[in-house]
C-alpha cells in the first residue's frame, strides 16, 4: 500500500507539475477535483494514463467519478484495490 | 548537423550528433504529443552521448511526425518503422536504437542490432491514452490530432520488441534498471533534466560498449 501511495504521489506530482515539497506534504484528506486548478480535464486523464502505467491496470471510464479522484486518500484506495483485485 | 535521409515515401531530415564512424545510436521519440515534451531531452541524451563518450546519435523525424511534410491524417505504422529503419541506414555503422516512450513500437526493424528502451508504452496503453484524450475533447481529434482509424487500429497489435529496459522509480513493470527523475512526457510546459540525460547516456554507453566487445 506504502509503494502504491508512493507511485500515486509521484504520478500526481508530474502531471500537475508540483513540487517535491507539495506532494510530500498530501495527506489522505488532501482535497484533489476541484481544489487543485492544475487538475483540470485533460490533467485527470494524464493521472489515469500514467497510474494504468506504472501500476499495470486498466482504469474503465465508468470507475471514474468525482468520489474517486475528491481526495489523495479516495484515489490511493481506488488504485490498491485494482492492483490488489 | 541537419542532413536527409530517403525512405520508400519520400524525404525526411535527421539531426546528427558526434563522430561520423563507429557505432550509432538511432533515437526514436514518442508519437504526438509526448514527442514536443520529449525532443530536448532527446537531444541532451545524444548530445551528452557524443560529448561525454564518442559515440555518434542520430535523431530523426519520422514520416507523419514533427517537421514532416506528411500530415497527421496519413500516419501509418508501417511508414514510421519504415522511416525509423532508413534513418538507420543512412546512419551508417552498426545501429543501436534509443526509444522513449511509445518510440518503442517502431525500432523492430532488423537493421538495428539491438534495442534500448525509456519507459516503453506498448501499442495498446497508447491507444487508450489517446481514446481518453479524444474524450476530454480538449482539442480537435487526437489531442488536436487527426488520425486515420488504420492506425488507431493498428495499435493494439503493435508490440514492443525485447530491449534493455529502464523505467523511472515507482513504476511497477520489470526493468533492467530504475532510475529517479520526474515524468517528462506528462508535464505540463515542456522540460528538461540534465540530471537524468546524463544518467541515460552513461547507461546508454555502456550498453553499447558493451554490445561492441
Amino acid at each position: 500500500m506504502l509503494d502504491i501511495e508512493t507511485t500515486v504521489r509521484g504520478v500526481l506530482r508530474d502531471v500537475l507539475g508540483l513540487s517535491d515539497e507539495r506532494v510530500a506534504a498530501f495527506d489522505e484528506t488532501t482535497p484533489l477535483f476541484g481544489a487543485l486548478p492544475e487538475l483540470d480535464s485533460l490533467a485527470v486523464a494524464g493521472v489515469l494514463t500514467e497510474i494504468e502505467d506504472r501500476l499495470g491496470i486498466l482504469i474503465e471510464d465508468d470507475e471514474v467519478d468525482g468520489e474517486m479522484l475528491e481526495s489523495f486518500g479516495t484515489l490511493t484506495r481506488f488504485a490498491a484495490q485494482k492492483v490488489l483485485g | 548537423m541537419i542532413e536527409p535521409y530517403d525512405w520508400a515515401g519520400g524525404r525526411e531530415a535527421m539531426v546528427r550528433f558526434g563522430p561520423g564512424s563507429g557505432p550509432v545510436v538511432i533515437a526514436a521519440l514518442p508519437l504526438f504529443e509526448e514527442a514536443n515534451r520529449m525532443r530536448g531531452f532527446a537531444a541532451t541524451i545524444l548530445r551528452s552521448l557524443a560529448e561525454n563518450h564518442g559515440i555518434a546519435g542520430v535523431l530523426p523525424e519520422l514520416p507523419g511526425t514533427g517537421e514532416s511534410l506528411i500530415p497527421s491524417e496519413r500516419i501509418a505504422i508501417s511508414d514510421l518503422r519504415a522511416g525509423f529503419a532508413a534513418a538507420a541506414r543512412t546512419a551508417g555503422g552498426r545501429a543501436y536504437s534509443m526509444a522513449l516512450r511509445s518510440g518503442a513500437l517502431l525500432d523492430g526493424s532488423v537493421v538495428i542490432r539491438r534495442r534500448w528502451h525509456f519507459a516503453p508504452q506498448p501499442g495498446d496503453a497508447l491507444l487508450r491514452a489517446l481514446r481518453r484524450i479524444h474524450r476530454t475533447g480538449d482539442a480537435p481529434g487526437y489531442g488536436g490530432h487527426r488520425l486515420p482509424d488504420t492506425f488507431l487500429d493498428e495499435l493494439p497489435d503493435c508490440h514492443v520488441e525485447p530491449a534493455r529496459t529502464l523505467r523511472l522509480e515507482g513504476d511497477t513493470r520489470p526493468a533492467d534498471r530504475l532510475v529517479p527523475g520526474r515524468a517528462l512526457w506528462r508535464e505540463p510546459t515542456p522540460d528538461n533534466d540534465l540530471v537524468l540525460a546524463t544518467l541515460l547516456a552513461d547507461d546508454l554507453a555502456a550498453w553499447v560498449r558493451m554490445c561492441e566487445a
